[in-house]
């Protein structure tokens, strides 16, 4: 560890910290994204520890468990140049979802246990939420949780679980009351992935890779010291955001959209496709929705610095992204007509094919973490105020 | 930057929102064919005089507040959710802006003033038969007379051109595009009322035979012509968010009350879907009017994609939050007595006149895609 770059008490000035984060990003930065999967999940994690180990890692997180503990203002900084940087993101789904619960609503021993180690990439975490039975509606799962003294015995199924054949620890959603308790009988459990009783199985998704794989829980016997929150009081823990951080990265998926949509630019220049006034027009729409995508971060983090919450603008966003991303994916791929339907198998494929795996990994934008037709049914009776359906379960 | 609307743009809001409330009581549509809605004299010299509305963005030495776009985006908002009809869109910003911005101390001290203290009504007359209302080179000419300049030829499409009291119109120069100011009262025109789609922005066709003119500034006006359609644009595309919030709201209120098969109509998917997705469309078309507001009138090419990119997203934003609150107000939404249609009417029209949204997104490609374009 330096010390030089421990992180001083009163918040330096936005452009110090800049720099010296811009420093440290040149100098220790993690060097060629490796092609084969193993070694990518390797260096990834490489690059998490060496932000861990020289203070630059959890911008919101509290300082005691290795966070940076930083204003908005300076998270949003932190954002910038990490994606300009263009390093990697953090393994596993526990950072960006799991902590904030814990960070929330763990007990001091469990935060010190697993925060610092998940921080750091040295354990990755996979949220076991989905079921067979049970995706968008969530509160109706079945994985079942019997108190033995102070264990729980885990009985069930989770599927969809990204990163499962690399986790070292689940943060899962069981059912400890009846099911008809809904979820007024779900508890959140953190089980370890090693434990006698668990058994992953990799699904092939339908780009042909493994995002995610099936989790079976036969008797896994899981301590009550690893329980978080009360016994049936797991659901109102599901929501937990930490601040605004994912605020504060609003900007980064513009970003990348604007250089996704400037590499297409590039390639279709060189195809000659951009003479075609049609191509012409349908590129300007998705430099209108890219750029759409970029103020409507920047409109979410000056909404949380003068008002201190982040407005309507943030609720629409996710739709918009996702809209967009499927959008130009498949509109790459018909412009480049037969040569962009060829993988990286063929040696006439256009970039590797990565419009054609764009275009396939996108179908997942409108369905994983909440499907585009749960977000409108938030948006419309949340935001708008628009009555529940009377047959709907009430959540 | 910040894209928030601060305390006294807020204020001002606000201020703008109740005045509106108050009086500009139900506009019931005029009946089919007996031409534009009037509007209310009283109502405009309270805006302009008492408010300082029509000064906002008028510098201080003429009297006015010496604001910028941002602020004018403010008050078109409400306006355009309002629907509100007056002079104020030709007065304060098209004819306002042009004068602003045109250079010419002599024509700014002579006309801002009056449009600050909502003494005289303006507009601007650049489009012509063609449509389009950039026309370069106009076909209207300008000719050097023994008494100064006369004018001729046929400008159209002219926002508020039957009631203007002062015309300011583009026309070809020996030395470029020329921009001239012209009363109403002059020998040879003549103005004709269009049978124009909608009724709260009456569209005027206007002849010049021989005209006298006096010329606003000098040399070719076609730079500070452009800036100020960018300044146009941005102003406009804040004024269609606020008819597609509206729009939106309506919607939603309606959703909320009618009753079919024994529960609130909003309480259907279909319909809830319908009202999520302007949703997304109104916060999207916001975050685009906010951004242009905040860098038109700035050198720069920046400005020209900003404008760009707002015209293009609000209008259709606005056409299709307006198709949709006809939609789920059913049969009540398709009568004449039923503001939806007023709201129809103003999102086509605002849609296609100063440049659809295709040529918003060919002019965008043209600025983005070309050589060394930034990313
Ligand atoms: C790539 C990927 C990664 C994922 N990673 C994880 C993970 O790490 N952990 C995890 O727990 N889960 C994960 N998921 C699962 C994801 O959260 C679920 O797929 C999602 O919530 C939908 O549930 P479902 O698949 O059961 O579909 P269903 O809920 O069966 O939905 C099927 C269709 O019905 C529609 N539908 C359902 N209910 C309604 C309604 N009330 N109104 C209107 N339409 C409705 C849906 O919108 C959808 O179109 C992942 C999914 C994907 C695709």
């Amino acid at each position: 560890m330096t010390t030089a770059s421990a992180l001083p008490r009163t918040p330096e000035p936005l452009d110090v910290f800049r720099s010296r984060l811009r420093d440290f990003l040149t100098g220790h930065g993690p060097g060629r994204r490796p092609r084969d999967p193993e070694e990518r999940f390797a260096w990834t994690r490489a690059w998490q520890a060496t932000l861990f180990d020289h203070g630059f890692a959890g911008p919101s997180w509290p300082e005691e468990y290795g966070g940076m503990d930083l204003p908005f203002a300076h998270q949003v900084v932190y954002q910038e140049e990490l994606a300009r940087a263009r390093v990697p993101g953090p393994v596993g789904t526990g950072l960006g979802i799991a902590a904030p619960t814990i960070i929330k609503y763990g007990t001091d021993e469990q935060r010190r246990r697993w925060l610092p180690s998940m921080l750091r990439g040295d354990t990755v975490w996979a949220q076991g939420y989905s079921e067979p039975e049970a995706g968008s509606d969530l509160p109706g799962l079945r994985t079942t949780a019997r108190r033995d003294g102070d264990t729980y015995v885990v009985n069930g199924q989770k599927v969809w679980t990204s990163h499962a054949a690399r986790a070292d620890v689940f943060f899962t959603l069981v059912r400890t009351g009846t099911r008809a308790s809904r979820q007024r009988g779900i508890t959140y459990l953190v089980v370890d992935a090693h434990a006698p009783g668990v058994d992953v199985r990799p699904l092939r998704d339908l780009t042909g890779g493994h995002l995610f794989a099936e989790v079976f829980f036969d008797d896994v016997r899981v301590p009550v010291a690893d329980r978080v929150g009360e016994e049936n009081g797991g659901w109102p823990l599901v929501r937990t955001s930490l601040g605004h951080e994912r605020a504060a990265g609003a900007m980064n998926q513009a970003a990348t959209y604007r250089r996704v949509l400037g590499e297409l630019r590039q390639l279709l220049a060189e195809r000659g496709a951009l003479e075609d006034t049609e191509v012409r027009d349908r590129m300007a729409d998705f430099e209108i929705r890219a750029r759409i995508m970029h103020y409507n971060g920047q409109r979410t983090i000056s909404d949380i610095l003068t008002h201190g919450e982040p407005g309507p603008v943030s609720s629409v966003s996710r739709l918009h992204i996702s809209q967009f991303e499927q959008d130009i994916h498949e509109f790459a791929v018909d412009v480049l007509g037969p040569a962009g339907l060829l993988g990286p198998g063929s040696e006439e494929a256009v970039q590797r094919g990565r419009w054609l795996y764009g275009f396939l990994r996108t179908r997942a934008s409108t369905i994983g973490a909440g499907t585009a037709e749960i977000q409108r049914n938030t948006l419309a009776e949340q935001v708008l105020g628009l009555p529940r359906d009377p047959g709907m379960p009430s959540v | 930057m910040s894209l928030s609307l601060g305390e006294e743009q807020e204020e001002l809001r606000l201020l703008v929102r109740t005045f509106l409330d108050d009086k500009a009581t139900s506009h019931r549509p005029p009946p089919p064919g007996t031409g534009p809605q009037k509007y209310d004299g009283g109502l405009w010299r309270q805006l302009s005089g008492q408010l300082g509305l029509t000064g906002l963005a008028v510098p201080e030495r003429f009297g006015g507040a010496g604001l910028g776009p941002a602020e004018l985006g403010v008050v078109l908002e409400e306006m355009g959710r309002a629907l509100f009809p007056s002079p104020f869109f030709a007065t304060a910003v098209l004819a306002g802006q042009t004068v602003t911005h045109c250079g010419d101390e002599a024509a700014m001290e002579r006309w801002l003033p009056d449009i600050v203290s909502g003494a005289l009504t303006a507009t601007l007359a650049t489009a012509e038969p063609d449509g389009s209302w950039a026309a370069d080179p106009p076909a209207t000419v300008a000719d050097r007379g023994r008494d100064g300049w006369v004018l001729s030829g046929t400008k159209t499409y002219v926002v508020d051109g039957h009631t203007a009291d002062l015309l300011l119109v583009t026309a070809r120069c020996p030395d470029g595009v020329g921009l001239f100011g012209v009363p109403a009262t002059a020998p040879g025109l003549t103005r004709t009322v269009l049978d124009a789609l909608d009724p709260t922005r009456p569209l005027a066709r206007i002849r010049l035979g021989a005209t006298p003119a006096s010329r606003i500034g000098t040399g070719d006006a076609s730079e500070s012509l452009a800036a100020v359609r960018d300044l146009v644009r941005a102003a406009l595309a804040a004024e269609q968010v606020g008819g597609a919030a509206a729009c939106l709201d309506m919607a939603v209120g309606h959703a909320k009350t009618r009753e079919q098969f024994g529960r609130p109509i909003g309480s259907f998917q279909a319909i809830k879907h319908k009202c999520a997705q302007l949703l997304v469309e109104v916060e999207c078309a916001r975050s685009a009017a906010r951004f242009a507001g905040s860098v038109v009138g700035s050198p720069g090419t920046e400005a020209a994609i900003a404008a760009a990119v707002a015209r293009s997203y609000c209008s259709e934003a606005f056409t299709h939050a307006a198709k949709e609150n006809i939609q789920i107000h059913g049969g009540i939404g398709f009568t004449w007595e039923h503001r939806a249609h007023l709201y129809l009417r103003r999102a086509k029209s605002s849609e296609l006149l100063f440049g659809t949204p295709r040529e918003e997104r060919a002019r965008l490609a043209r600025l983005t895609m070309s050589e060394g374009a930034a990313p």
